[in-house]
């Protein structure tokens, strides 16, 4: 990853640019075959690697089959399980409670005092050998932090990405599907309860075997397919998975910094694909929340 | 086609007896005695053991009891997987009855998923169907069929009632008959004993190929679990399981798929060492 991550900062913006434009040629309709899968997520992590954004690909008896993996420290105010102040609050971000890449953590500028912490116990943080995560920061409480790990698999039934998530306070207590909901957004907990199918329900990680949260696949293509459109009647080079991460994410709290189209520093495709961006992801967002409401 | 529905008839209606034991280090306030109980292959655990659960209740005071959970031989036994593929995967080559722990207390939450209501065994069981028809049919059947077709399909199951589950279930197995089968099979392959996580391998595979001939079981396991196959001159090293016996690797996939499919709409694939007796 530090190899691409190097070859990236040389050649940077030509590589991007034409991997992007055959990310585009390779889409045909609304479906992602798993190859266009592997190519995104690539991308996406060429991306993630410029912005500290902390995704890494976790491969698969070495083969071209695997998923992309973040994990999040995220501290919980302890009033924020109250929906009704959240409503009030949220207004601005769209997850209630602030989660930072563990390597943001390390640099952030912090009022409260904290404790630095090393820890590897139970593989929660650090497995793998990833020196990055060794070290990480607690605020004081660590009753009030928990640790969010985000997978993104490929549906080859559903020919689309999927999102698996689970969370863990930092003594290692799983989160309950209850505990989950708290940090999904007032807005989308509406929706998603009322649709079963669009709903987080726990399932068994297809490649891991381990319970996990899962928002379910079946509707993707659904509310890709006019966003996508969108992209093509220009044409724009789009990136599929963070299009359709850009707006299954912030449901659950992970977020999507609009920098990801941003630093591409060709200032017409930095216009385009950010107001691109920000405006598919407005609509995404809406025709998500319109269609798991039906 | 008389046979066929036969079939169809004999893997709804297969049993397995197996014996419930309490844990022994569950509190109890009695001895518990151990229950007996024939188990529909094609339910889930979860489903069918209420008179389990009434069962060791009676010896148990209420502050012992959290979520039940199923436990073989050391291992924890996911309810999410239909009985028949738990006992052919585990047990399939052990003394019957099949012997079953239970569990009230520990629940192994990075093992199991959470099962606090039916209607969680409910979704999940739905979730299987609609990704089953999406590989056969895009999710076209199964979207074009109503709220009460679905309710009809998961009311036959928990029910136990075969004609009312499969009068609705025959529309998801028919395809345009230009095109020899379905888009793609919804099938699982677990392995009892895997060096990796993964707990079952599912990929795209057609039963037709481009010259229009069907593929057979054995194909499939050669593409997907080539160790699987015995070469010849070999000794058989692997049992290749479905129901509790083992097909022909020479049975077309698309026929396997329209017979020996669980109420899910998944072919369940269990590869499993042979005895060595």
């Amino acid at each position: 990853m530090t190899e691409s991550g190097r070859n990236c900062r040389k050649t940077d913006v030509g590589v991007l640019y034409r991997t992007l434009r055959g990310v585009l040629c390779l889409m045909s309709g609304c479906a992602l075959n798993e190859k266009e899968f592997f190519s995104c997520c690539q991308l996406l992590l060429q991306q993630s690697e410029h912005l500290r954004d902390g995704w890494s690909w976790e491969a698969v008896q070495g083969s071209e089959e695997g998923y992309l993996r973040k994990t999040v420290l995220r501290s919980v105010l302890a009033d924020c399980y109250d929906a009704q102040k959240q409503t009030e609050t949220a207004s601005d971000s769209v997850s209630p409670v602030s989660a930072h890449p563990i390597q943001e953590l390390q640099q952030q500028e912090r009022t409260q005092p904290v404790v630095a912490t090393c820890f590897h116990s139970d593989g929660i943080i650090g497995d793998d050998g990833d020196e990055d995560d060794a070290v990480c920061v607690l605020s004081e409480g660590s009753s009030h932090v928990l640790q969010y790990e985000y997978h993104i698999l490929y549906s080859c039934s559903y020919s689309a990405p999927v999102l698996y998530f689970r969370a863990f306070t930092l003594e290692g207590r799983s989160l309950t599907l209850e505990d989950v909901w708290s940090s999904v957004h007032p807005n989308f907990r509406h929706c998603l309860q009322n649709s079963p199918l669009t709903a987080i329900t726990q399932q068994e990680h297809p490649l891991l075997g381990q319970p996990f949260f899962m928002l379910h696949p079946c509707r993707t293509e659904e509310f890709m397919r006019p966003v996508l459109q969108e992209a093509q009647e220009q044409p724009r080079p789009v990136n599929y998975v963070l299009l359709w991460l850009s707006v299954v994410g912030p449901v659950v709290g992970l977020d999507v910094p609009l920098k990801y189209c941003t630093q591409l520093h060709l200032s017409s495709l930095q216009r385009s694909t950010s107001d691109l961006m920000s405006s598919t992801v407005e609509t995404g967002v809406r025709r998500f929340a319109r269609k798991t409401c039906k | 086609m008389a046979d066929d529905k036969d079939v169809l008839r004999d893997v709804w209606f297969g049993r397995i007896p197996t014996c419930f034991t309490l844990n022994q280090d569950e509190v109890t306030e009695r001895e518990a005695e151990a229950y007996y109980l024939l188990l529909p292959r094609v339910s889930y655990l979860t489903l069918v053991t209420d008179k389990v659960k009434k069962h060791f209740l009676k010896v148990m005071r209420a502050e012992d009891v959290e979520e039940m959970w199923f436990e073989y031989e050391g291992t924890p036994l996911k309810w999410h997987y239909p009985i028949g593929v738990l006992f052919d995967l585990h047990a399939s080559n052990s003394v019957l009855p099949w012997s079953i722990t239970v569990h009230f207390k520990n629940f192994p939450d990075r093992d199991l998923l959470h099962c606090p209501s039916s209607s969680v065994i409910e979704a999940h069981f739905m979730s299987s169907i609609k990704e089953a028809d999406a590989l056969k049919h895009k999710s076209q059947v199964v979207n074009d069929m109503q709220k009460k077709d679905h309710k009809q399909l998961w009311m036959g199951l928990q029910n136990d009632k075969f004609d009312q589950f499969w009068a609705m279930n025959r529309k998801l197995m028919e395809y345009p008959t230009e095109e020899g089968g379905f888009r793609y099979i919804p099938f699982r392959i677990y392995q009892a004993m895997t060096g990796n996580d993964r707990p079952f391998i599912q990929k795209l595979f057609r039963p037709v190929s481009p010259e229009g001939n069907a593929y057979t079981l054995g194909d499939l396991l050669k593409e997907m679990y080539p160790a699987a196959i015995t070469n010849d001159g070999e000794q058989k090293r692997y049992q290749v399981v479905i129901h509790g016996i083992e097909p022909l690797l020479e049975t077309p996939l698309q026929w396997l798929s329209e017979h020996l499919s669980h109420p899910d709409n998944f072919l369940h694939i269990c590869v499993v060492p042979t005895p060595s007796d």
